[in-house]
């Protein structure tokens, strides 16, 4: 179920009046559980076996470090459990494949046969989310969660549990406990956060998609101005699709009472790597932070560690993302890149005396370019688009100029939103002559969309 | 000018579109307004000046708000309305050469206008008349009724395989179920949101009408440095004379002899549509008369032939039980079919001779007197 689907909006007009209908019961927490259940079945009922097995496990371990002690063994189970799910469902095709590669290599004639598994939607985010309840309860930062029915709310709680943001049990299991007190701006404002994810979804992104997936099919095929023009709009394609998910997110938890995390701040705007992953998928770089970052030994010893610890985080937050090569090494350049750049950020020239608007399009040209590796089809694909744009012609590239006007309006929106004139944007009928204009071009001009979120298949 | 809070705006968003509620209300407000009066205002902006014999060009064939506005004004103007698909349309005819223009000929004016609308099967069409057909009240009504549709279980719609057959949107979306229609669950509810709401039945007639059937975003790949809005240029395309020679469908193409699996009108789904059609279209005080066929015979095997014969008299059996004016038009002559269902402008001259010549169309179209 798709938040820019007829499904959804029939599906929260049913979950959202009996919700408020319970808010103030004992079953409000079991009504939402079930609507997340629910939610998450439409995709393949099967999928929520997996579910229940992911959350009942580690609150069984959690429930077991408190009443038995031995915390790291059972960390450690939890852990092991975590990694294997997320080994099997998402990376046993990616291992089998390399494996026969490298037994061809050796000239071995077997051939391990394709697992031929169905990545179930979203799990990555909810294993995520259920490690780092583990991780932080091992650590002392929070209590155990004593009801199994908060906890699993608390991992499956629908809004985000497809593609995030990544929630910390610090934040949302407090809400979870307490009666919602929401006001009618809780409301409104979860109206304005949803129809802008929406519009950034089914108007912008999709749109993007159209120009952005005909070239990628076949990066031989066009020159130099269509693989930079596609590449630069799938930069934004990305941006669109997965912000605007987690813009229809907080706006959907936000109606019902709950604060989610900020996960994408103009992230186009940032003037430096560390910046821009500061301000790009949040919940996901402070959990890699957090959790991969700081017990490598972070910036604590000497600068070589600092920078491997550094490096290493970025290619794991890679394989994240996906089971293949172009993803690892999509990690790698931005490894490279924030290694590189680390130092020169943190001087006084660059602080200082490299202007603003040179520093974002340094930064946004390094992330564009870093794309490729991440939508390519394969390695092969990136590296013919890498070669292509500098050595082929100048064909004309066919490529929308309204998707590029539409793009240039975001920005200067965002530039001016962080610029001394952002004053104007609060004003009450600039902010609704946007909303009403979104509106219409959404119903009157958008396709009726029923394309999946990028990061629905991490 | 009011200014939002600052409050826990850096946590809100980054986009920072925020609106209270007084502000939805606006927001709200305007655009309802621009939602029921858009496609009123729209209506009086856009050209549409029909002509004698217009038809509904081809490529309008899915803009049912189209249809909607070519219904009211017809209804305004004729007698008569010829009811059905392509063969009453006449994509393989010039539109001096339609059925309804051979009536018109006939009756020596315009009283017979033509409704037919490409690939609109039994199904589609109840879908149709029902929705967007409400103007058609206290009107002649000649329904044609295309056996083709019955021809097979496919044709009828009556396989569990998915199909794509024509006008899924205008098909029953939850119930009754048609077995091959698969359409996810948010284009059936879509589809059922047009039906009600006319503001989105109206932007289907923009991407339509203007963007060769296309959303603008799908458009603007095929035109990318073209303005859309210029693409608007609130003239409809005409109906002049467009046939489609190559527009023939695979079932219709045959020449060999061809073994017709015909489906019984007990378990037809396209026969049971057409008879709620019928209904409906008496509910709403049309006088309704009903043309079957004349299917070309000539490319049946014998078996299919026989099958079709039993076929055909169970249909004007249920006719005539419930005393529906109907008529069942011989065979044409061989040379006279340009396919399978559809007439040659020959074929389209001799059915209007034939009609003015039934008893049965005299009495309830032409309202003649009873002969003694």
């Amino acid at each position: 179920m798709l938040f820019h689907t007829w499904p959804f909006v029939l599906f929260f007009l049913i979950v959202y009046p009996i919700y408020l209908a319970l808010k103030e019961t004992k079953l409000r927490l079991p009504w939402l559980l079930a609507a997340s259940y629910i939610f998450y079945a439409w995709f393949n009922p099967l999928y929520l076996i997996l579910l229940l097995y992911a959350t009942s496990l580690d609150y069984i371990v959690v429930l077991m470090m408190e009443k038995w002690g031995r915390k790291k063994v059972w960390l450690s189970i939890s852990i092991a459990n975590s990694l294997a799910l997320l080994g099997f469902f998402k990376y046993a095709g990616f291992v089998t494949d390399n494996l026969n590669v490298l037994l061809s290599s050796l000239e071995i004639s077997y051939t391990l046969p394709a697992p031929g598994i169905i990545l179930p939607i979203g799990i990555s985010f909810y294993i995520f989310q259920s490690m780092s309840y583990t991780i932080d309860y091992y650590r002392g930062n929070i209590e155990r969660e004593k009801s199994f029915i908060t906890y699993a709310t608390f991992v499956s709680f629908f809004p985000r549990l497809v593609a995030g943001p990544i929630e910390r049990a610090r934040n949302l299991l407090p809400q979870l406990h307490m009666r919602p007190k929401f006001s009618r701006q809780d409301i409104t404002d979860g109206f304005s956060l949803f129809i802008v994810g929406f519009f950034k979804k089914v108007a912008l992104a999709d749109y993007l998609a159209l120009y952005v997936d005909k070239i990628y099919a076949a990066p031989d095929k066009f020159q130099s101005p269509a693989l930079i023009l596609a590449t630069f709009l799938f930069g934004w394609q990305i941006y669109f699709d997965f912000s605007g998910y987690t813009d229809m997110a907080r706006g959907v938890a936000r109606t019902m009472g709950f604060n989610l995390t900020l996960n994408f701040n103009n992230p186009y705007l940032a003037t430096g790597l560390g910046d821009f992953w500061s301000r790009w998928h949040i919940s996901l770089s402070s959990w890699f932070k957090d959790y991969v970052y700081i017990p490598l030994g972070g910036n604590r010893r000497e600068k070589f560690n600092t920078y491997k610890n550094m490096f290493l985080t970025m290619v794991i937050s890679g394989l994240w993302h996906g089971a293949a090569w172009t993803f690892v090494i999509w990690g790698v350049v931005h490894a490279l890149g924030r290694v590189m750049t680390r130092q020169l950020e943190r001087t006084t020239f660059y602080k200082e005396k490299v202007p603003k608007l040179v520093k974002q399009l340094l930064v946004f040209t390094f992330v564009t370019f870093a794309w490729i590796f991440f939508r390519a089809e394969s390695f092969s694909d990136a590296w013919i688009i890498v070669t292509r744009i500098f050595s082929s012609g100048f064909a004309n590239p066919y490529c929308p100029v309204l998707a590029l006007a539409l793009i240039f309006v975001v920005w200067l929106y965002q530039f001016a939103h962080e610029s001394r004139i952002g004053w104007v944007l609060d004003l009450a009928t600039v902010r609704i002559t946007i909303v009403v204009l979104m509106v219409l071009y959404l119903i009157i001009f958008a396709s009726s969309s029923e394309q999946a979120f990028i990061y629905e298949q991490f | 000018m009011k200014v939002i809070e600052k409050t826990n705006k850096a946590s809100f968003s980054s986009n920072n579109i925020r609106l209270s509620g007084y502000e939805w209300l606006i927001v709200g407000i305007i655009c309802s307004v621009l939602f029921f009066l858009g496609p009123t205002l729209w209506e009086r902006l856009e050209q549409f000046n029909p002509e004698a014999d217009y038809r509904l060009p081809s490529e309008l064939s899915n803009d049912y708000w189209l249809y909607k506005k070519y219904s009211r004004w017809a209804c305004s103007r004729y007698e008569t309305l010829v009811i059905g698909d392509s063969v009453i349309h006449g994509p393989h005819v010039s539109k001096y050469d339609t059925l309804p223009h051979h009536l018109n000929e006939i009756a020596g004016s315009n009283q017979f206008a033509n409704m037919g609308v490409d690939g609109v099967h039994p199904v589609a069409l109840a879908g149709l008349l029902k929705y967007y057909g409400r103007d058609i009240s206290g009107k002649n009504v000649i329904l044609y009724l295309n056996t083709l549709w019955m021809s097979s279980s496919k044709l009828d719609l009556n396989i569990e395989k998915e199909f794509h057959f024509y006008h899924p949107r205008l098909a029953p979306q939850f119930m009754p179920n048609i077995p091959c229609y698969k359409d996810s669950y948010s284009r059936r509810i879509s589809s059922v949101a047009e039906r009600y709401m006319p503001f989105f039945s109206w932007s289907s007639h923009l991407r339509i009408a203007y963007f060769d059937n296309m959303d603008m975003p799908t458009w603007t790949m095929e035109h990318p440095y073209e303005n859309p809005l210029k693409a608007i240029t609130l003239e409809l395309p005409t109906s002049e004379n467009n046939t489609q020679k190559e527009f023939v469908p695979r079932t219709q193409k045959r020449t060999a002899k061809e073994d017709f699996q015909w489906v019984e009108p007990a378990t037809s789904l396209q026969w049971s549509f057409f008879r709620q059609t019928i209904e409906l279209l008496k509910a709403r005080n049309n006088t309704v008369f009903v043309l079957v066929g004349p299917f070309n015979e000539h490319i049946m095997e014998d078996i299919s032939r026989t099958v079709y014969q039993k076929m055909k008299s169970e249909i004007e059996l249920w006719l005539q039980q419930n005393t529906i004016a109907y008529y069942t038009p011989p065979v044409l002559p061989r040379d006279f079919y340009h396919d399978a269902s559809h007439p040659s402008s020959q074929g389209y001259a001799m059915l209007a001779r034939q009609l003015f010549e039934n008893q049965s169309f005299k009495l309830s179209i032409l309202k003649a007197e009873p002969q003694q």
